[in-house]
């Protein structure tokens, strides 16, 4: 049983940290709350049926283009919307709420209530350790952490990565070496919101598909990103690990209610002791 | 690079912090600015660094306008700010924080070189390369301002308040570093408050008060002038007892 726990913790924490890794990075340079990242996460995982179940493309091929055509979608988002809320964090969340509507409208109209069924490229299971694993959701893990430590070596290695930390510590510190804000802006949400249409693609052949599945990945990325500290990508992921294990234990133990019930319990308490998060600073 | 301010005004609201500063500071030259607490020299470097809007008057790097352009195409251009506080990036390295000084230059090999010189201005700096610039003691950070100012290879350096806060020992170390970036042929303003230190390190000194330029001369004037040492130089004092005092023997062996 403690193997199982163990793996059921490394996929949940592998998605929690996907999903909140792109919302705490845009919080973190534009101090944007993006409520509508749980609509990135829906439209990878339509975008990724159309390429696979309308198009034909191999899951493998669609599943990076699905990332990257979600990647596109936040740089319009942040040119047309959110660049005119930079550092307005109330006005950038009602804003965000109206966009989420709005996508899950459109995708309601398109494709149904009723999300399409989508094909599964993965299938099978392998046996580690005497526990039987579907490979399908090993994948998602793998390619999860893979993308985190990507997300990781950008922002601690490159010359971009160097330039949104320092936007993000002190925007006008930033300036006075020669960093424009503006050009960190597009490439904060391209990567955020890539990370996001990542999340759907990776996981919407594990479950079903439909308009508001957005709503229960923002509730995870939000509950990860409040209890790491809003904008803190180290806080993020401690936090990832803390309710994938929450997660994890209480699934095996009980059942997902509960557990989801403990999720929100250790949340508000984390907040009493300590108002900014695990990481945060006040 | 020569600096030209002319009829410089900047307004905070309806608080006029700059009321039409003129000042020419040749290429290759030192300027203090000295003057009280809230005088207005660091809103003056805002206004050269684009940070603080002008509301009137103009300025010139080497004859041409900087009105219109934004902070990053200043610092392009060749001017750096060590800003009063330090404001390090406090989550990054010194390392870190050194290299994004030099964000906007493509010439690895003279980032490199630059990077050692800085070490070897600073040997501080090296011991705490990996320290994040939160860590730092108060000189050390100060340190690491002026040498991420330096990282950018500017040919005008504003240095606001780089003595504040240092222990005596630290000042001195801070004046010869000064003193040997400016010999490299950096045109540098000097803000201080530490006039006796600011005068010592500069060839003209300008005086600021409550906004405006109330004195333009040469350094060794305005720190012989009378009037200047009693309301900046803390001339009360006879002149043979100044060596032994707290600021002056911060300032003793860069006396000239
Ligand atoms: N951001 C600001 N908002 C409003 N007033 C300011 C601001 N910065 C400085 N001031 C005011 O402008 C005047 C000049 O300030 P400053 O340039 O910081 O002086 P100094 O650097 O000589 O101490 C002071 O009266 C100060 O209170
Ligand atoms: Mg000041």
């Amino acid at each position: 049983m403690f193997q199982q726990f163990l793996v059921v913790l490394g996929l949940t924490a592998a998605i929690y940290m996907l999903l909140a890794l792109g919302f705490t990075l845009i919080f973190g340079i534009m101090r944007v709350v993006n409520f509508a990242h749980g609509e990135f996460v829906m439209l990878g995982a339509y975008a990724v049926y159309v390429l696979q179940d309308v198009v034909g493309l191999d899951y493998f091929v669609a599943l990076p283009l699905a990332a990257l055509l979600v990647g596109l979608a936040g740089v319009l988002a942040e040119i047309l919307i959110f660049r005119r809320f930079t550092g307005d964090e109330l006005g950038s969340m009602i804003v965000a709420l109206a966009l989420a509507v709005s996508l899950k409208g459109a995708v309601t109209v398109i494709f149904g209530v009723e999300g399409p069924p989508i094909s599964r490229a993965i299938t099978g299971a392998v046996e580690i350790g005497g526990t039987l694993l579907p490979k399908d959701q090993l994948f998602a893990a793998a390619v999860a952490v893979l993308a985190v430590a990507a997300t990781h070596l950008l922002m601690t290695r490159s010359r971009l990565g160097l330039a949104m930390r320092a936007v993000a510590q002190a925007p006008d510190v930033a300036r006075l070496q020669g960093i424009s804000p503006w050009r960190t802006y597009p490439a904060a949400f391209a990567i955020g919101c890539f990370l996001a249409g990542l999340a759907g693609a990776l996981t919407a052949p594990l479950y079903s598909i439909e308009p508001h599945m957005g709503d229960a990945a923002l509730m995870r990325a939000f509950v990860v990103v409040v209890l790491g500290g809003l904008g803190s990508i180290p806080g993020a992921l401690i936090a990832a690990f803390v309710l994938g294990a929450v997660d994890a234990g209480m699934s095996i133990l009980f059942n997902p209610t509960i557990a989801a019930l403990t999720s929100f319990g250790i949340v508000i308490a984390v907040l009493i002791a300590r108002p900014a998060g695990i990481l945060g600073r006040a | 690079m020569r600096l030209e301010l002319q009829d410089v005004s900047a307004r905070y609201g309806a608080v006029v912090a700059l009321d039409r500063i003129s000042v020419v500071v040749p290429s290759g030259t030192t300027a203090a600015i000295i003057g009280a607490n809230g005088a207005g020299k660091s809103t003056l470097l805002g206004t050269i660094t684009g940070l603080v809007p002008l509301a009137g008057g103009r300025i010139l790097v080497d004859g041409a306008d900087l009105a219109g352009l934004p902070t990053e195409q200043r610092v392009r251009g060749g001017i750096a700010l060590s800003p009063e506080g330090r404001r390090l990036f406090p989550e990054m390295t010194v390392g870190e924080n050194l290299l994004s000084g030099a964000y906007a230059r493509r010439d690895r090999r003279a980032v490199a070189a630059d990077l050692e010189r800085v070490f070897a201005l600073f040997p501080r700096l090296l011991e705490r390369r990996g320290n994040l610039g939160r860590n730092l003691s108060g000189g050390e950070q100060q340190m690491c301002a002026i040498g991420r100012a330096l990282m950018a290879a500017p040919r005008l350096l504003l240095l606001d308040e780089p003595s504040l806060g240092l222990a005596p020992a630290v000042v001195v170390d801070m004046a010869r570093a000064i003193r040997a970036i400016a010999a490299t042929g950096v045109t540098v303003v000097l803000v201080e408050q530490n006039a006796r230190l600011a005068l010592a390190l500069a060839e003209t000194g300008h005086v600021l008060e409550a906004g405006r330029l109330v004195r333009s001369a040469p350094a060794r004037d305005l720190a012989d002038d009378p009037e200047v040492q009693r309301a900046y130089l803390g001339e009360l004092l006879p002149a043979d007892r100044r060596a032994s005092t707290n600021g002056a023997a911060i300032c003793a062996p860069v006396v000239r």
